[in-house]
């Protein structure tokens, strides 16, 4: 079983009168990544500001690397890799310029530091922009630099908190699977984001996080399976009578139907050939029926079943 | 590790383009301006100039010509001499043409309607010609050649007063206006001081958090900040005074070297008050800068830099505010030199601008080492 990289008991951050962390706890492994995922204040940030030092805590413990976590911890900042949420560059340095100020923070050596730097450029495929200020850099490009300069080091930590936030799918795709390649090469990695598919797509282990506590923890699957819901059905139906409806709740492994007018949602449990079955039902009752599909459960799904309120709704 | 920091401290501040502005160009403008409005009132009010004279001749007396003749042979004459008859003479004096008339006959007499400094010199001349009258007729008579020789050694005894003066500096009193400049160019260097704070806390910049995740401890990237803005400010001073000595031709007398070290500490003690301001815990980023700006402009104020006379207003209700006041402080060390030939007063402004600094700068770090934050 792979070492803990990081762990953290009971951890508990007050704002005032606001809970920010609830006894929040974690451990996460030597080459995982580990998907923290919440909506807006549920308290990822926190964490990881916690996990850095940065934030002073109310009660709990950090270990990273088997040791305590503490501001002068150097040997441990020193194998930790962050992006930060909000892009922290200089303004008035250049592209090259910045990643090697933020490397030259951990590599004394000017040699293998050269290396590091050009590797870091490479990885983010800003090789074209050395010599670029960030201001003319675009929104994607300059979050590659914020992740360039976060790694360029080769740290055996990546922290990436919502790195992806405002950019466009095709620096995100590159952003993403630089994260799984850097996961490859031996880093662990904690990712931090509202954006569930993100999340779904790279993370081996995910937490669910809301209004500072985790409600949920375990693989994707293992999530999904902490639910009811194992599929949703839906179809395009123009006047579907009570009758039929109540037909179709009645089949096996349903356990909830909706219709809105124009669109039948069939909520299943279990059971194969559901889809099937549903359909069958409306032909026999001659009811015509435009597009159908059916849907495997997501991470939104198993936030809503848990808080009762769906991940995108907190968002807007 | 401080050297890596230090160097890209100098790099990125030396590109801030409100920096440059600030420090550099905008004080060369607003010198430029003041040596526009300022330059000639000195030369003109201050400055001896000679002094226009009607002359009346009621009989013919050419010693005297020969006097006057030599006395406006000099670089710098004493009296700019219009031979007239006495009605014109009188309406040259009514005019403001002439300060006064001297009337040459047996004797000289002087007319005059107001009684200034240029009248005192005409009396004094006219007073001095009398008792050595012999002496100079003698000469004019034996050896005309030395007669400019011997008016002005006489003319040495016009006064009863001999003039020592007290400093070899300027004694032009609009230089202090510069002085001024000088020390706003030092005030300045606060927002860079503030700036140092914004990138190295946590709960003041994303910059300031992400240093503060590396290993570089929080001292070192401290002192590096601190010491590359002390030398980009110590740059923009140097430029300053020289802008002002060598280009706008204000002259520091013999104190150029003195005048360079005190911008210098000058420039030392803005950073240093910036940095403390930035460093106050409970204030965002934008109460600190309005602190910082506000007590910049109002110390550039308190020491007379959009006022002359206000330093002598502080100086007369609130002494002490001009001891402490880092403005004041900076233009006063300055203005010390071309007072006093003795440096105690110099050195005096010197160790105040330095233990100012050295509080600032030393409270800084102590409420900047702060290792958490409550909140970010």
């Amino acid at each position: 079983m792979a070492d803990a990289v990081v762990k953290i008991n009971n951890l508990v951050k007050r704002y005032g009168e606001l809970i920010a962390l609830d006894h929040f706890s974690l451990e996460i492994k030597e080459g995982e990544i580990f998907g923290l995922l919440g909506p807006n204040g549920s308290g990822k940030t926190t964490t990881i500001n916690c996990l850095l030092s940065l934030l002073a805590f109310d009660k709990g413990e950090i270990e990273i690397f088997g040791r305590n976590m503490t501001p002068t911890a150097y040997d441990i900042k020193k194998e930790i890799g962050i992006i930060m949420q909000n892009v922290a560059v200089f303004e008035e340095l250049t592209v090259y310029e910045n990643v090697d100020y933020f490397c030259g923070l951990y590599i004394t050596d000017k040699e293998q530091r050269k290396q590091y730097v050009e590797d870091a450029i490479k990885f983010v495929g800003l090789e074209d922009f050395r010599k670029f200020y960030p201001k003319k850099l675009s929104g994607g490009l300059l979050r590659r630099l914020n992740i360039a300069c976060g790694i360029a080091h080769k740290p055996k930590l990546i922290i990436l908190d919502e790195p992806t936030v405002a950019v466009d799918p095709q620096s995100r795709n590159k952003i993403l699977e630089g994260i799984q390649e850097l996961n490859k090469n031996g880093a662990t990695v904690i990712y931090t984001s509202h954006y569930m598919e993100e999340v779904e797509q790279i993370c081996t282990r995910i937490a669910i996080m809301d209004k500072g506590k985790k409600i949920a923890e375990g693989t994707k699957d293992e999530l999904k399976r902490m639910i009811r819901n194992t599929e949703t059905v839906n179809i395009e139906v123009l006047g579907l009578d009570d009758s039929i409806r109540n037909e179709i709740s009645a089949l096996e492994h349903v356990y909830d139907v909706q219709y809105d007018g124009e669109k039948l949602t069939v909520y299943c449990s279990g059971g194969k050939h559901n889809l099937i079955r549903i359909l069958d039902v409306l032909q026999k009752h001659d009811t015509a029926f435009g597009r159908v599909y059916s849907e495997l459960p997501t991470l939104n799904d198993v936030f809503l079943e848990i808080t009762g309120t769906a991940l995108r709704d907190k968002e807007e | 590790m401080f050297f890596h920091n230090f160097k890209y401290e100098i790099l990125s501040t030396s590109r801030v383009k409100t920096f440059l502005f600030w420090l550099m160009v905008f004080p060369m403008i607003l010198g430029t301006l003041f040596k526009m409005a300022f330059g000639d009132v000195y030369e003109k009010d201050v400055l001896f100039s000679s002094i226009p004279t009607a002359v009346v001749e009621t009989s013919e007396n050419a010693v005297f010509r020969q006097v006057i003749d030599s006395i406006e042979e000099a670089d710098e004459p004493l009296l700019k001499v219009t031979y007239t008859d006495e009605e014109t003479a009188k309406q040259m004096l009514k005019d403001g043409k002439a300060k006064g008339i001297i009337y040459v006959g047996e004797k000289l007499s002087l007319s005059v309607t107001e009684q200034k400094i240029s009248q005192v010199v005409l009396k004094s001349f006219v007073e001095q010609y009398g008792i050595n009258e012999k002496i100079i007729r003698d000469t004019a008579e034996k050896d005309p050649t030395k007669l400019q020789a011997v008016i002005e050694k006489l003319s040495e005894d016009v006064s009863a007063c001999n003039e020592i003066p007290v400093t070899s500096g300027n004694t032009d009193v609009y230089t202090q206006y510069f002085y001024n400049l000088i020390a706003m160019v030092g005030m300045f260097g606060s927002v860079t001081g503030l700036h140092i704070t914004v990138q190295n806390q946590a709960n003041l910049s994303a910059l300031g958090a992400r240093k503060n995740c590396s290993p570089t401890p929080k001292s070192t990237g401290l002192f590096a900040s601190l010491l590359g803005s002390y030398m980009m400010q110590s740059v923009c001073m140097l430029l300053c005074v020289t802008f002002i000595h060598f280009v706008l031709k204000i002259d520091f007398g013999k104190n150029l070297p003195l005048v360079y070290l005190s911008a210098i500490i000058g420039g030392i003690l803005g950073v240093s008050i910036g940095f403390l301001f930035g460093s106050l815990n409970r204030f965002s980023i934008e109460v600190k800068t309005g602190i910082t700006m506000a007590v910049s402009m109002l110390s550039c104020f308190l020491s007379g830099l959009m006022m002359g006379q206000i330093q002598g207003v502080i100086t007369e209700h609130i002494p002490i505010l001009n001891k402490i006041n880092p403005a004041t402080v900076i233009t006063d060390s300055l203005f010390c030199l071309d007072m006093y030939s003795d440096r105690s007063h110099f050195i005096s402004k010197i160790l105040t601008m330095l233990a100012i600094s050295v509080f600032c700068t030393a409270a800084g770090i102590l409420v900047t080492r702060r290792k958490k934050y409550a909140s970010l």
